[in-house]
């Protein structure tokens, strides 16, 4: 991979420049100190020592709301609708970029959703390593504590004026290089990289799952009845939180809505996800998950099993949102595997 | 469609706020009433063309011996009744007397009248008569209202949010209140909001009533046991809108 070494002032004329053609988003921290990817304006302060962005990314490649169709009633036709705004989010952290390279799979198994793909394409993603972890994170434990591929550029901080800069694709060099030449990183400058993203790695080992991430499908088998789901579930409001915030849940519904002259209208699909109640809902009002036991049950395994059986990957990056996100601290998932591994070694 | 559909709104007891909120509608109203012939509207116009109707918007609670037999009479004349509002739908906030003496809050309303004006528990439409529908919210949501009369001109049956208010907050991108360690009944209140107090800034109060399958023992160990609230606040918080429902608050 070929590396740039950037100094810091070159970046913000830099981004300037992108902007000229992409929605440029960057981690901002707000008034109460929470950070979220924001329009970048020149006054953007970039919150580089972010630990975690509140919001996930995936809205910007699966809105929460996003029309699909356009449909004539009395002409009986429909038109797709596809938007995709040309767009750069600069500072990604790699469990994120992660997180949107298991969307690229998923999304694009079965019939491709082309609606996400025209989105994911019009997208240049800039990925940055972390400078601190989040308390509630757990990336480095479930194989999202570095990435390879999915990004264009790669930014390391080396020292407090410049950045190691990998370079993956041509549109990724092609930006970089918008302004001029920039020096090829030399030896020293990839070992500190090497050096700051171990150092950052240790940092988020001190919190992380037990065993061996790969063992967790098999545990999950092992646990369908255990009677942890129905303990935790108790505590459960069915409110979906859990999955609304997940970068890797990609649920949603299709709904309708009229025109007001009642002659057309548009069809659009909504955010949804298993923890709802009507998630499994289906015709003759059978509910194949009725119990917020069930649904409980079904979002680990979605996360520690069935996941893993599509793409060989744990459908969790361990960025904690989730465990954040639940008002009753049951959406752990780290907590989770963690208990069902002790019950195993307790009962053997 | 042959005929325009005949629509009438009526009221018991609330602000009219969801009269209001349609009345609010403008351009919207105007299209709308493209497709309707309105018969009885007191907050546009006065008078009452007469029943039958075809759909019946009833606003406010069941809160006085009177109103019964009225409610009644317009449930016998409509085809579809609608509940407007959250004083309809759910009780709303008339229903925080349910939890005080009768003799406190009559005096406190009409005070040395209070023998004149019998009032008693207030209740929501539905609990007199049937109700087709409910549009939820106080005040409603005037592109909820509109979207839901356009499924029912179509015949449709309305699509009505069955998850917490948490739902449209995520979808908003809003830092939850329980992380800036306030309090929010959003992880119990049926969605169709847009949660939209919590985008301006305050928590929700529940005015859309509980969502099915709300946790209330969940909730109430997120709010007391997890965020520290008191019994009482929690149980003020809960009394507001929701004290119609039938869980013990
Ligand atoms: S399950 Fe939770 S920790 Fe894992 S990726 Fe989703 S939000 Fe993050
Ligand atoms: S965990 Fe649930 S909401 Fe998330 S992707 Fe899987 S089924 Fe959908
Ligand atoms: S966030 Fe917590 S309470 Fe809400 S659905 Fe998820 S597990 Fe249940
Ligand atoms: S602020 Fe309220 S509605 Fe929003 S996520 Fe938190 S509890 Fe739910
Ligand atoms: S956020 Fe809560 S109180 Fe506000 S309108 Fe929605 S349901 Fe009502």
């Amino acid at each position: 991979m070929t590396a740039y070494t950037v100094s810091m002032e070159h970046i913000p004329p830099l981004l300037e420049l992108w902007a000229k053609e992409y929605d440029v988003h960057v981690p901002v921290r707000d008034v109460d100190g929470f950070v979220n990817f924001s329009p970048w304006r020149p006054s953007a302060e970039i919150a580089w020592d972010y630990d975690v962005a509140y919001n996930s990314l995936k809205r910007f490649f699966l809105p929460p709301r996003e029309d699909l169709l356009r449909f004539d009633l009395a002409a009986s036709t429909a038109e797709p609708v596809m938007e995709a705004p040309l767009q750069l989010l600069f500072g990604v952290h790699p469990y994120d970029v992660k997180a949107i390279n298991q969307l690229d799979q998923l999304m694009d198994q079965g019939t491709a959703d082309v609606n996400y793909r025209k989105r994911r394409e019009a997208t240049v993603l800039v990925a940055l390593t972390p400078e601190h972890v989040s308390d509630l994170a757990f990336w480095s434990s479930v194989g999202a504590d570095s990435v390879d591929i999915g990004f264009d550029m790669y930014f390391t901080r080396i020292s407090p004026s410049s950045f190691y800069v990998e370079v993956l694709s041509p549109k990724g060099e092609e930006l970089l290089l918008a302004r001029g030449e920039l020096p090829r990183s030399t030896l020293p400058e990839r070992e500190a990289a090497k050096r700051k993203k171990a150092a950052i790695r240790a940092k988020a080992d001190k919190n992380g799952i037990s065993f061996p991430w790969k063992q967790t499908p098999k545990l999950m088998s092992r646990h369908w009845d255990s009677p942890l789901w129905r303990n935790k579930a108790r505590h459960c409001l069915s409110c979906g939180s859990c999955v609304m915030v997940c970068p890797t849940c990609y649920c949603f519904d299709v709904r309708e809505e009229a025109d007001l002259d009642l002659k057309g209208g548009r069809r659009f699909r909504e955010w949804d996800g298993c923890m709802l109640p009507s998630f499994a809902l289906v015709a003759g009002d059978h509910n194949f998950r009725p119990e917020a036991r069930d649904r409980y049950r079904h979002r680990y395994f979605r996360k520690g099993k069935y996941i893993f059986d599509k793409i060989g990957e744990l459908g969790c990056v361990g960025c904690g949102r989730c465990v954040n996100a639940c008002t009753t601290g049951i959406a752990n998932p780290m907590a989770v595997f963690n208990d069902l591994w002790e019950a195993d070694n307790h009962e053997s | 469609m042959a005929k325009k559909p005949k629509i009438a709104f009526f009221d018991f007891a609330g602000c009219e706020g969801d009269q209001l909120q349609i009345a609010n509608l403008e351009e919207a109203l105007l299209d709308l009433l493209g497709h309707i012939d309105i018969a009885a509207f007191r907050e546009v116009h006065t008078g009452d063309t007469g029943g039958p109707y075809d759909i019946s918007f009833v606003e406010g609670s069941i809160t006085r011996p009177e109103d019964e037999p009225r409610v009644k009479e317009i449930r016998d004349k409509s085809k579809l009744l609608v509940a407007l509002g959250a004083c309809a739908s759910i009780g709303g906030i008339n229903c925080m007397k349910n939890h005080m003496p009768e003799s406190v809050y009559r005096e406190h309303v009409y005070g040395d009248k209070a023998r004149w004006y019998p009032t008693y528990a207030a209740r929501p439409v539905s609990a007199v008569v049937k109700v087709d529908a409910e549009v939820h919210g106080c005040p409603i949501d005037r592109g909820e209202f509109v979207r839901i009369v356009k499924e029912l001109l179509l015949g449709r049956t309305p699509w009505i949010a069955d998850y917490p208010v948490c739902v449209e907050c995520k979808i908003a991108g809003n830092i939850c209140r329980y992380d800036m360690g306030r309090m929010c009944l959003g992880i119990v209140t049926r969605a169709g909001c847009n949660a939209c107090c919590i985008t301006e800034g305050a928590h929700c109060w529940g005015c859309r009533g509980l969502a099915p399958h709300a946790n209330l023992d969940a909730a109430r160990y997120a709010m007391q046991d997890r965020a520290g609230f008191t019994r009482e606040e929690v149980q003020d918080l809960l009394r507001m809108y929701l004290g119609f429902s039938q869980a013990t608050l």
